[in-house]
């Protein structure tokens, strides 16, 4: 199996090319672009049910997932987030999951498990909400954003995140949502909280948030009357 | 004065502000995407209750965050809200007009100041409002825009939709008016008001009309309690 990213970084699509029958691809529910007719689409919930609504309620990601299975050698696949932006793949090799923000996840290899993660009451107030979800085992994992993908590596200095535009982190970075600057800051720097990561380990963060372009918006909502 | 690298250009451009130890920049509310860690900031509303009232007033921001580099180099990662480019100004003697909501960041060094009178009845309506940055020393002002940035030369005379501002010198002369003949065959032409620009410098504008684009979406929502 090879994939190609395509249209990065604005409109970012990913192409995957089956080299063998049986191979799979498993992808977020109405993420699929196209796909060679041949191919055997089966939607289920991952993990079985429980699991499912626990990503569903808990992590933000769809109940259902698509896997693709190759009937023949060559066939292709095409697969894109909903918002405009980027997508990263990473080649899991066992040995360091991956934490991604709600919504991050896009797809991945079967051979990866999903898992939602108690991200702890701190995560409450934080954009990422209160769950992440972790991605384990091996092959390829898709995540995307609204916006660039900007990672950052992360030393024994630490660096801080805005919690809207943290997106996905490599597992065994410790972080603390924590607010900046003092209490005046906390009301008027319009920063919000924020996530101080410690460790060693990789960052990505989005360039934009969708949620600044939903508060943008929102004043052309048309009113509604009262009579 | 601090490095910035603007990358992911053009639709989800981020700015890179390097600072050396002690060294700041300031920043809209809101801006911040991340930081080193020994970077410190500081809300402040820069030019005392006045200022910071007036700015209140003029849509930008009441407060905008200091930001400083502790004990060693360090770096912020800035960002506007919407889609679109930004661009640092390297600071000239006569300085920059800047529409509001295209100001992300400038140089302690640089003033940034609302401009009142006749352009603000005009705006205030839309949100929009004029800046002033000027600097006796050396600075920088990153602007932002929505869509594509462009840099137009005025030579005499030039027209631009004010929704399309961004910034220019301040070199220009400067109107408000209408678009067209007259106030009816302006609002059936849909282009509202323009800026009428007169003299010699830059103008920078934005390949999108945030005012535009919200209409555009906000109509196809359901609507909000009044």
């Amino acid at each position: 199996m090879r994939y190609e990213m395509l249209d990065k970084p604005d409109f970012a699509m990913v192409k995957v090319t089956f080299d063998s029958p049986g191979e799979q691809m498993v992808v977020e529910a109405a993420a699929m672009v196209a796909r060679s007719s041949a191919m055997q689409m089966e939607t289920n919930m991952r993990g079985g049910m429980l699991a499912a609504a626990k990503r569903k309620l808990l992590g933000g990601e769809s109940v259902f997932q698509n896997t693709f299975t190759a009937s023949q050698p060559g066939e292709t696949l095409y697969f894109a987030p909903a918002p405009e932006g980027d997508v990263e793949v990473l080649e899991l090799d066992g040995t360091t999951p991956i934490m991604m923000s709600s919504g991050a996840y896009l797809g991945g290899a079967p051979t990866i498990q999903l898992d939602t993660k108690w991200g702890g009451a701190k995560g409450f107030f934080s954009g990422t909400g209160m769950f992440l979800l972790k991605a384990e085992g091996t092959g390829p994992l898709f995540f995307s954003c609204y916006g660039g993908l900007h990672a950052v590596d992360v030393g024994p200095e630490g660096y801080i995140c805005d919690t809207s535009h943290v997106v996905a982190f490599t597992d065994g970075l410790d972080y603390d949502v924590q607010k900046v600057g003092g209490i005046k800051s906390l009301f008027l720097s319009g920063e919000g909280l924020v996530c101080r990561f410690q460790g060693q380990g990789r960052l990505w963060m989005s360039t934009r948030n969708p949620s600044s372009l939903a508060a943008f918006v929102q004043p052309y909502r048309p009113v509604q009357r009262s009579n | 004065m601090p490095q910035i690298e603007i990358g992911y250009r053009p639709a989800h451009s981020l700015a890179r502000v390097m600072l050396q130890p002690n060294e700041q920049i300031l920043a809209e509310s809101g801006a911040m995407v991340g930081m080193s860690t020994n970077v410190h900031m500081e809300t402040q509303s820069r030019g005392g209750v006045m200022g910071g009232l007036k700015r209140m007033f003029g849509g930008e921001s009441f407060f905008r965050n200091t930001f400083t580099a502790q004990g060693g180099p360090g770096e912020v990662l800035l960002a506007q809200a919407l889609c679109g480019d930004m661009m640092t100004l390297e600071m000239t003697p006569q300085g920059y007009f800047i529409q509001n909501s295209a100001y992300v960041a400038s140089t302690p060094d640089v003033q940034v100041e609302t401009q009142s009178g006749g352009f603000k009845g005009f705006f205030s309506g839309a949100g929009v409002f004029i800046l002033k940055a000027t600097s006796q020393q050396p600075g920088q002002v990153v602007v932002g825009a929505f869509g594509g940035l462009q840099e137009l030369q005025c030579d005499g005379h030039l027209v631009i939709d004010t929704g399309h501002l961004v910034a220019w010198d301040a070199t220009l002369e400067y109107s408000v008016d209408k678009s067209g003949a007259g106030w009816i065959a302006s609002w059936l032409s849909g282009e509202g008001l323009v800026c009428r620009f007169t003299g010699q410098g830059r103008i920078w504008i934005q390949s999108r009309n945030p005012g535009e684009y919200g209409q555009a979406v906000g109509s196809m929502l359901p609507p909000r309690k009044g």
